[in-house]
């Protein structure tokens, strides 16, 4: 286990056959491919375009928090305070709309906020020393608290502004612009993990801290950083979620910290840090999300949507440690 | 353990400085101040009647923060109390409805959470899966599992047995709640084990440092796999005692649950990182916030600001204390 986790995480590897092959990533498109044939021979209509193009928008805003939150994971540090980010800054982002009648300021109101609230996060995580799930776990509290403070009802869109239905609602060409935003999110993230500077030294932060900061690199900046670029993930898909529900809702976001965090650890990002790609929480959202699905195609019960991904992390965190196992043995 | 022998081995600082040192000592001195405070701000709040009720209210984190703290100790966690608060009711509560029989609910309850706690000390212990992804999984699993069972529609406790009624409404010589009874008796007996037992030594050795006492000759799995057993029967107990106050299997119960439990054992001294910290410090922790959240309630603060304060309370409690430590490893 510790052999494969050091070579993973000094040099990941060049060719993408070849990361596929050595992480967790074969396993879980393997799960994947079964669930996809199982389902569509069970429900035909699993493989219909509106199908599909269903199953990549319930996606999209869990891959744009979960982005960013890989990257966080990649350092060693987690952020639980997201779900309750989300409905916060729906109702914020969907306030200064109403008052304003501008979707830009709306967007940008959106964006500082949850950028702030990830900044707090990294600064209490970094500066004061606290560890990173008590932290946030204090920074959900309070903006659990707070948004009901800000309403207690869900803020209601009073000017229906086109551009901001669309960005839940609209379409470039067949695909949904939530897809076609948290696939360029997506790209964005996956190309700094793997191609720049800046993505080897998120690695490097959560494998080694120390050898990082003895080699003259700020590993609290690099930390301040992944929390940042999370909350601002948050503020992005707050403004997404409220276009969808065409309301701040102070109730949104319950348990959505978790979903997210149980795609990126499906995905093979370990949270000890060093170890993980954005490939494998792409793939991480796409066994959720089609669960999901199947779930209601097949006209299950949908309480079981919440029971078989409970399944499916331990499962699939198990048989990677098999794998391992076997590799190294 | 550690912050005990360097007090003692270091004669410098003043003689406030050492009391504050100590853990639970700076800790019992917070709960004298948020105690002092509101006596003086909030109506009601000094009086046998409010502290006894909050200590009734206490006894639901306490008895679930043991589990959560001797897991925490042992180097792990367990985030599924909260979800196994709900589940366990269902046995408690259809066992009662069938049987009239309070013991046979509360023994297939306990047998529920014992089977619970096999399953996440083994997969932890055993199968050397990280106990969070073993117990997000588990708090999925038996959440959606409750939902499925009941509809999402609470299942009333008919057979409404007074035994089990007292458990909520009893109480010991009319002053202390038999819940509150239950959570001193269950501390005492765990802080005993965890000071003077070789099992409490033994999880303090398994959090503090897998590898030497491995060399030392403790069965490291063997002692994280009871440790999540014993959070999980500790969980039940909260369970029962969250059934008999609201009367019914409820589908939502224990939502956060977890979290608040992690945060008061967190602000009560006791290290994610393992072989820290103390049961004490934990009831500590626990009563803090509890009083904490009574007393706003009594200065007719809205319950979000509860919220609020106790968020910032937990990091500003934790941050001072990382600054404390620092300081004592630095100087």
């Amino acid at each position: 286990m510790d052999m494969s986790e050091l070579t993973q995480s000094s040099a990941p590897s060049r060719f993408i056959g070849g990361q596929l092959l050595g992480s967790s990533q074969l396993v879980l498109g393997v799960i994947l491919a079964v669930l996809c044939i199982a389902i569509s021979i069970a429900a035909p209509q699993f493989y219909s375009e509106a199908n599909i193009i269903a199953i990549l928008r319930q996606c999209a805003l869990v891959l744009i928090v979960a982005s960013g939150m890989t990257m966080l994971i990649i350092t060693a540090e987690v952020d639980l305070s997201v779900g309750a980010s989300l409905a916060f800054v729906g109702c914020i982002g969907m306030a200064v709309l109403n008052s304003t009648h501008s979707l830009t300021l709306g967007l940008l109101a959106a964006l500082a906020f949850s950028g702030a609230v990830g900044l707090f996060n990294g600064l209490v995580v970094t500066r004061l020393k606290v560890n990173s799930l008590i932290a946030t776990i204090g920074t959900m509290m309070m903006l659990q608290g707070g948004v009901y403070l800000f309403t207690r009802e869900a803020v209601q869109n009073h000017h229906r502004l086109a551009s901001f239905t669309d960005l839940g609602a609209g379409y470039i060409g067949a695909i949904p612009l939530p897809v076609v935003i948290a696939a360029l999110i997506f790209a964005l993230a996956a190309a700094t993990l793997r191609f720049t500077t800046l993505g080897r030294y998120l690695y490097a932060v959560g494998a080694n801290e120390r050898a990082v900061r003895l080699s003259g690199v700020r590993s609290e900046r690099l930390k301040l950083f992944a929390f940042v670029v999370t909350g601002l993930c948050v503020g992005v898909a707050g403004m997404i979620l409220s276009s969808l529900m065409n309301a701040g809702q102070p109730t949104a976001g319950r348990g959505f910290e978790l979903t997210v965090i149980a795609a990126v650890i499906l995905g093979g990002t370990s949270l000890l840090g060093g170890r993980g790609s954005l490939l494998g929480t792409l793939l991480g959202v796409l066994v959720l999300k089609v669960i999901d699905n199947g779930i209601i195609i097949l006209g299950w019960n949908q309480d079981l949507q919440m029971v078989v991904p409970g399944i499916v992390i331990i499962l699939a965190t198990y048989l990677d440690i098999v794998r391992n196992r076997a590799n190294v043995g | 353990m550690s912050l005990v022998s360097t007090d003692t081995m270091k004669p410098g600082p003043s003689m406030l400085a050492r009391l504050v040192a100590r853990q639970e000592l700076a800790l019992l001195l917070c709960l004298i101040l948020v105690i002092a405070f509101f006596s003086f701000t909030a109506e009601n709040f000094f009086s046998v009647r409010n502290i006894t009720n909050v200590l009734g209210q206490a006894s639901l984190a306490l008895t679930a923060g043991i589990g959560c703290a001797i897991v925490f100790m042992s180097g792990e966690v367990d985030i599924s109390i909260g979800s196994l608060l709900a589940t366990i009711a269902l046995p408690l509560i259809i066992i009662m409805n069938d049987t009239n029989s309070l013991v046979l609910g509360i023994g297939g309850a306990l047998l529920f959470g014992l089977i619970i706690g096999v399953v996440n000390g083994y997969l932890t212990a055993y199968a050397g899966i990280n106990s969070l992804i073993v117990t997000l999984g588990t708090m999925f699993i038996m959440r959606g599992g409750v939902y499925l069972y009941t509809g999402q529609r609470a299942i009333p406790d008919d057979a409404a047995l007074d035994s089990f009624i007292a458990l909520s409404d009893g109480r010991l010589f009319n002053i202390i709640p038999y819940s509150a009874v239950i959570a001193i008796v269950l501390l005492a007996v765990f802080a005993y084990m965890m000071q003077h037992r070789p099992f409490g030594r033994q999880i303090y050795a398994v959090g503090g440092n897998p590898e030497v006492a491995r060399l030392a000759g403790y069965d490291v799995r063997r002692v994280k796999f009871i440790c999540f057993i014993i959070s999980a029967l500790l969980a039940t107990v909260a369970g029962i005692i969250l059934a008999a106050r609201v009367g019914s299997a409820q589908h939502t119960a224990g939502l956060n649950f977890e979290f608040q439990v992690v945060a008061a054992t967190v602000l009560g001294g006791v290290s994610l990182a393992g072989g820290i910290g103390s049961l004490t410090g934990m009831a500590l922790g626990v009563l803090i916030l509890q009083f904490l959240s009574n007393g706003l309630r009594g200065l007719g603060l809205p319950t979000e600001w509860q919220l609020v304060i106790t968020g910032m309370i937990i990091i500003a409690a934790v941050a001072f204390d990382e600054a404390k430590r620092r300081r004592a490893i630095g100087g």
